[in-house]
């Protein structure tokens, strides 16, 4: 960091905190109106609200069934997430303790999928679904999240090819088999990218909504992010109802991304850093 | 479950065990000790064959969640297969001829690619200078960093309807009130033609992507040594300089990733203009990916949805390829 006069840091920090004002409108803005009736809202829609009305939040509770699709998104993300980190530390356990020629050829196949969209694959799977009866259904969700588990393995085996080999050599030689050391030792030790690649994928499916809107038909099988832009149609003119369900929405990823700010930050950097 | 592996034919196993010419047990490296489990002869062949158990998972996620879908979706797009009837025929090259004679199929790719690499450049270019800027110390800084990363949290689903709100010609919309209460401009209609729609989902694309990229290049320009900065003051570099010379280029490793992140999500964009505009006005913000889903799921027009999927996928494929082999190279050239 380099010297500037108390001037240039004034001035910087308020044209940046002006800026970052300007970024967080839209979350002021649907806060701000979920404490209005629809009238004050239509008159002064970023005004403060006059009163703590918590009409709306009743309103809303009442009339949608948030906590129906927030069990749903959380069922599957949990699901999911725990079936990529399982399986792609296990292929990267696999693949890196062998090193052979075939498992290398495995590495580079894999890294095919890597550029292969959703969307690429949706109708065969669409298709697939429906002899299978996963069309509306939760679980078949999780069966398309696990395509994640190819991504999460190329960032842990990268990861894992910096465990000093001496501990596993160690462990080795005490008699440890493949299927302790993989559990006792290896995962213990990758914990740090478990957790980077946990949470990027916790987010990526939380807020899935290309998924959901394809294969999920009934509104008691909705996720958080289907039932408020199927609700939408709903409330066309009850914007307040509609900011409302919203922020009710926003409330578990926002309070994920406070208790994780400083994982998150440092897996960016981590990413970048290694390139 | 462990004691059924010794199936596999001995002389594969063998073939793998033995050191390979060039890998000798002193490489030092990560990697290098990992490959010392090699020499360590047939007594870790049991173990061998184990470890490729662990692999099997991923490779059956693998086959049937990418391979067969994508080998199925070749197949489809060279038939007239509608999913209801099990009389499927070749129609050869039919289905591609058709996505071509087919408008909203073309506006939807190049708004895509509009999309994609304009948000692409946008984000790049304000996201370097952001970083530099977020790496000084102010006050507030910590709220700033927090405040313009937070929009690439939530769902883009749901931003996009509340930006559909925020640009509204109606009285909620606040930038149609901010404008006619300041400028006395009559309501602009953001969402309704062609050019400002677009503009507004790539604004709003931007809006939401770029404090994640600028936190992205911050992480990167934190591991830059001060020396480079102190050997520039001797110098007399200006900051203008010190910028240009020192750090985009020492950023470029970060901007590769950066970008291609950018593009390749870019280009796979469904849920942010479908919500902010439905795809409209037309279908001037329609996104392959939109095309896919209504010609393959909701026209049950398999064969031309998965066409359309095989073409999407050729395009990802160049895209990356080109982008990746110009960033490593410029990478190069700047090292």
């Amino acid at each position: 960091m380099r010297k500037g006069s108390w001037v240039t840091r004034l001035a910087t920090s308020v044209v940046m905190l002006s800026v970052a004002f300007t970024f967080a409108v839209p979350f002021y803005y649907i806060v701000v109106n979920t404490f209005k009736t629809q009238q004050q809202t239509s008159v002064s829609p970023l005004g403060l609200p006059t009163s703590l009305n918590l009409t709306n939040y009743k309103n809303v509770w009442d009339n949608i069934p948030v906590l129906q699709s927030f069990g749903n998104t959380l069922r599957v993300t949990v699901l999911s997430v725990v079936v990529m980190l399982l399986v792609g530390s296990m292929a990267a356990y696999g693949i890196v303790m062998r090193k052979t020629r075939s498992s290398r050829r495995i590495h580079v196949v894999l890294l095919l999928a890597l550029a292969v969209p959703f969307q690429v694959t949706l109708i065969p799977i669409y298709e697939a679904f429906v002899s299978l009866h996963l069309i509306d259904s939760l679980n078949g969700l999780v069966v398309i999240y696990c395509g994640g588990a190819i991504f999460s393995y190329f960032l842990i085996q990268g990861y894992m090819l910096t465990i000093p080999y001496e501990i596993i050599e160690a462990a080795r030689i005490d008699g440890c088999g493949t299927v302790r050391m993989y559990w006792r030792i290896v995962l213990p030790l990758i914990r740090p990218v478990l957790v980077t690649v946990g949470i990027f994928q916790t987010i990526w499916v939380w807020n899935d909504f290309l998924a959901p809107s394809v294969f999920i038909i009934s509104p008691q099988n909705y996720t958080l992010v289907l039932q408020v832009y199927q609700a939408v149609g709903q409330y066309t003119t009850n914007w307040p109802a509609f900011m409302t369900l919203t922020v009710l929405s926003l409330i578990p990823i926002t309070v994920f991304f406070l208790w994780m700010q400083r994982h998150i930050v440092s897996g960016l950097a981590a990413g970048a850093v290694k390139g | 479950m462990l004691s059924a592996s010794p199936r596999t034919p001995q002389g594969e196993l063998t073939r793998d065990v033995r050191p390979r010419p060039g890998t000798s047990p002193q490489v030092v490296g990560p990697s290098g000790r990992w490959q010392l489990l090699r020499v360590l002869g047939p007594a870790r062949r049991r173990e061998q064959v184990s470890l490729r158990l662990f692999v099997i998972p991923l490779v059956i996620i693998f086959i049937a969640l990418f391979a067969l879908p994508v080998a199925r979706s070749l197949y489809f797009s060279f038939t007239n297969f509608g999913g209801y009837s099990n009389k499927v025929s070749f129609v050869g090259l039919a289905n591609y001829r058709a996505l071509f004679s087919n408008a909203t199929v073309l506006t939807g790719l190049a708004f895509t690619l509009t999309y994609a690499l304009g948000r692409a450049l946008i984000v790049t270019v304000l996201a370097i200078p952001l970083a530099v800027v977020l790496n000084r110390k102010f006050v507030g800084r910590n709220f700033v960093r927090a405040a313009m990363f937070f929009p690439a949290v939530p769902s883009a689903a749901i931003l996009g309807l509340v930006w559909a709100f925020i640009l509204a010609p109606i009285s909620v919309g606040v930038v149609n009130s901010a404008l006619g209460a300041l400028f006395g401009v009559g309501p602009v209609p953001w969402l309704s033609t062609n050019f400002l729609a677009r503009l507004s989902v790539v604004v709003v694309g931007v809006w939401q992507q770029l404090g994640w990229h600028a936190m992205l290049y911050l992480a990167y320009l934190q591991s830059i040594p001060g020396d480079y900065y102190d050997a520039a003051d001797v110098d007399g570099a200006s900051s203008r300089q010190r910028f240009f010379y020192i750090t985009v280029p020492l950023l470029a490793p970060a901007m590769t990733i950066s970008i291609v992140l950018l593009v390749v999500f870019g280009l796979q964009e469904y849920a942010l203009p479908l919500a902010l505009t439905g795809g409209g006005p037309g279908y001037a913000t329609y996104t392959v990916s939109q095309t896919i889903i209504t010609l393959g799921i909701s026209n049950a027009q398999y064969g031309q949805g998965a066409a359309l999927s095989i073409l999407f996928l050729l395009m990802v494929a160049v895209v990356l390829v080109v982008q990746i082999s110009i960033l490593r190279r410029r990478e190069a050239r700047l090292r």
